[in-house]
């Protein structure tokens, strides 16, 4: 077994540091000695300890001293001060610089593990709020919290419980429930418990035997709990979610400790979770000021360059079909000349797509109906689909509400997407187009379009660059790179957004939200 | 008799490809640099059609073609223009011109749209 925590004494009564290492070491630690202060540092830069337990005064360098010190070489150290003539100043001083807790000597050795107990529960937490928070994908946070509330309460089964897109209660992550019926019969209870009124639904709630309890006693498949945690996760003062906490064993109480340590489990979660909502909102909203910030910049540069290029362009064009006219035709020369002006439409065409940026046209909204730009794009792309293999599906919910949106502009931005589909799928497959009705979190409503190919996917390494201008996996000629950057800007002017999502292999599948 | 035409863009590599074009069509093309000096001629010279670029400097495409539409009511412009993000319509605001073209454009293009105007004996759009 590893051992609780990894604990430095440090105390020049080569006695009392002895006793101190014995009874650790018998309660499940270990431990090294340091017999002063300085001695003490060398040994905390060397190796790492959990918890240091500190004499006040030593001589050479004082317990104050080596404490301050010892918080420089390891930040995340917690020290108990041990003094033997202690005044509450002395107590308080040392407070300040960071200690965890002091004892009087002499202290019973009981009292002692009692304080290390504390000290390495809150190591703990600390090492948890830390791994919670430095994980940046919300669905391993998740497990790495459900992971550490099992490991903290000493629990038989946990699961987190959160609502889904429509509201409806479902398990995100659990721990210890392996079949099915166990697992519904746990998230019944969790969404009772999440039904309460607020002022309950947002309190810690202990319950012994839910089998026997009247709330939950209809359900099936409970019998085996003996002890249920309910322990809600808040934001904004509202409940969002539940974690769930079972014992099985029959003695198996949860004590006041347990509840306490409960409580500060569900805030670090909450504060991790409000945190993780944050940072993604923010790094969100950088992605699209960088992105907004892009396309006026190559507006801007795409303005003024396409009158500069266009001249010489239209020169080359000019002079090739001059000299074409008095070319043999079956000359290498007509040939090559042929190639020159398919190499100026090419130019042409690019600079038009780029110019789309520049253009200052005004989006012209109105009241228009999602499902109905859907129908009219596909006419357009029917046959070309029909002639590559690609079956189109259908999934458009009916009775959406009207967006108010430029007709005309969202039929060029979905044909971009079918188009790309088209392409992403050369040997065919299946196109699927969805729409539906969403409640956002902070209650306005938005329609929601997904375009899925079973194509070769994106690769993860581009799908962040694929939204960049003149960003193109076609073929030289083939994609100018700017039709995904040109549907980006139309749907941000909408208010919308725009993401992509895929799994290599499988297809690829593009989110278009506009507010209602 | 032979149809005159006067073309006026800043860009020597555009007038010499569009004065062969039209020229080989039995057209006779005078080529101008500047807005200034066309007007100038166009006061001593009759032209049926003008083609005139925007994009200039010194005096701008669009008071050239003003100006030749106040005093020479009869005369045929076709405006030539690099940018697409210019056009608006009207093309020139106030004036009405008889054809316009988005650079690059072909040889034929040119010659087809020349050959338009002139036969075009409409109102002006």
């Amino acid at each position: 077994m590893t051992a609780k925590a990894h604990i430095l004494i440090v105390d020049d009564e080569a006695q009392i540091a002895e006793m101190i290492l014995a009874s650790l070491e018998a309660n499940g630690y270990t431990a090294a000695v340091a017999y002063n202060g300085s001695q003490g540092l060398e040994r905390a830069s060397k190796e790492k300890f959990d918890l240091a337990i500190m004499d006040i005064q030593m001589p050479e360098m004082d317990g104050i001293t080596a404490l301050g010190e010892i918080k420089k070489i390891d930040p995340e150290i917690e020290v108990i001060i041990a003094t033997g003539h202690g005044t509450m100043g002395t107590a308080i001083q040392s407070m300040r610089k960071g200690a965890f807790d002091y004892l009087h000597k002499p202290f019973e050795l009981k009292e002692l593990l009692k304080v290390v107990e504390r000290a390495v529960e809150k190591r703990k937490f600390n090492d948890i709020a830390k791994v919670i928070f430095s994980t940046p994908k919300p669905e391993d946070q998740l497990r790495v919290i459900i992971d550490a509330v099992t490991r903290i309460l000493k629990a038989d089964e946990s699961l987190l419980v959160l609502p889904d897109r429509d509201g409806k209660p479902r398990i995100a992550v659990s721990e210890g429930l392996d079949d099915d019926a166990g697992r519904a019969s746990r998230l019944e209870m969790c969404s009772r418990v999440m039904l309460q009124p607020a002022s309950a639904a947002k309190s810690l709630q202990l319950v012994e035997s839910p089998s026997l309890d009247k709330k939950f006693s209809d359900i099936k498949g409970l019998e085996r709990v003996k002890f249920s945690l309910f322990l809600p996760l808040v934001e904004d003062n509202k409940p969002v979610g539940l974690i769930n906490i079972n014992r099985d064993a029959d003695e198996a109480y949860f004590t006041e400790d347990d509840m306490q340590r409960a409580r500060i489990f569900g805030s670090l979660v909450n504060l991790a979770l409000r945190n993780s909502s944050l940072y993604r909102q923010l790094q969100e909203t950088q992605g699209q000021l960088i992105q907004a910030e892009k396309m006026s910049a190559l507006g801007q540069l795409a303005g003024g360059l396409a009158h500069e290029i266009n001249n010489p362009l239209s020169g080359i064009l000019g002079l090739t079909q001059l000299v074409l006219e008095s070319t043999d035709k079956n000359s290498q020369n007509f040939a090559d000349l042929k190639e020159i002006e398919k190499a100026v439409f090419r130019c042409k065409k690019i600079i038009v797509s780029l110019l789309s940026f520049s253009r200052q046209e005004k989006t012209r909204t109105e009241p228009v109906n999602v499902n109905e730009v859907i129908e009219e794009t596909l006419t357009l792309c029917a046959r070309q689909m029909e002639l590559k293999h690609v079956k189109i599906v259908r999934r458009l919910a009916p009775g959406l509400p009207m967006v108010n949106a430029d007709f005309q502009q969202l039929m060029q931005v979905f044909l971009n997407m079918f188009t790309n589909a088209r392409d992403a799928m050369p040997d065919g497959g299946e196109l699927a187009i969805e729409t539906r009705l969403l409640k956002t979190p902070a209650g306005s409503e938005v329609i929601m379009t997904s375009i899925s190919d079973t194509g070769a996917g994106i690769n993860p390494d581009i799908v962040d660059k694929i939204f960049d201008p003149f960003f193109t996996t076609k073929p030289v000629g083939k994609g100018t790179g700017l039709g995904l950057s040109v549907c980006m800007g139309i749907i941000h002017k909408h208010n919308g957004s725009i993401k992509a999502q895929s799994e290599p292999g499988k297809g690829s599948t593009f989110t278009v939200s506009l507010p209602v | 008799m032979d149809r005159k035409i006067l073309i006026i863009d800043d860009e020597a590599l555009v007038r010499n490809y569009v004065r062969r074009a039209l020229a080989s069509r039995g057209w006779a093309v005078t080529e101008m640099d500047n807005g200034a000096s066309a007007l100038d001629l166009l006061r001593r010279e009759t032209f049926d059609v003008v083609i005139c670029d925007l994009k200039m400097p010194d005096m701008r495409g669009e008071e050239v073609v003003k100006r030749i539409r106040e005093s020479l009511p009869a005369v045929r412009v076709i405006v030539i223009t690099g940018s697409v993000s210019n056009i608006t319509s009207p093309i020139v605001p106030g004036v009405s011109v008889d054809g316009f073209l988005i650079k690059p454009f072909g040889i034929d293009e040119i010659r087809d749209l020349a050959e338009k105007v002139l036969k075009n004996e409409g109102p002006r759009g």
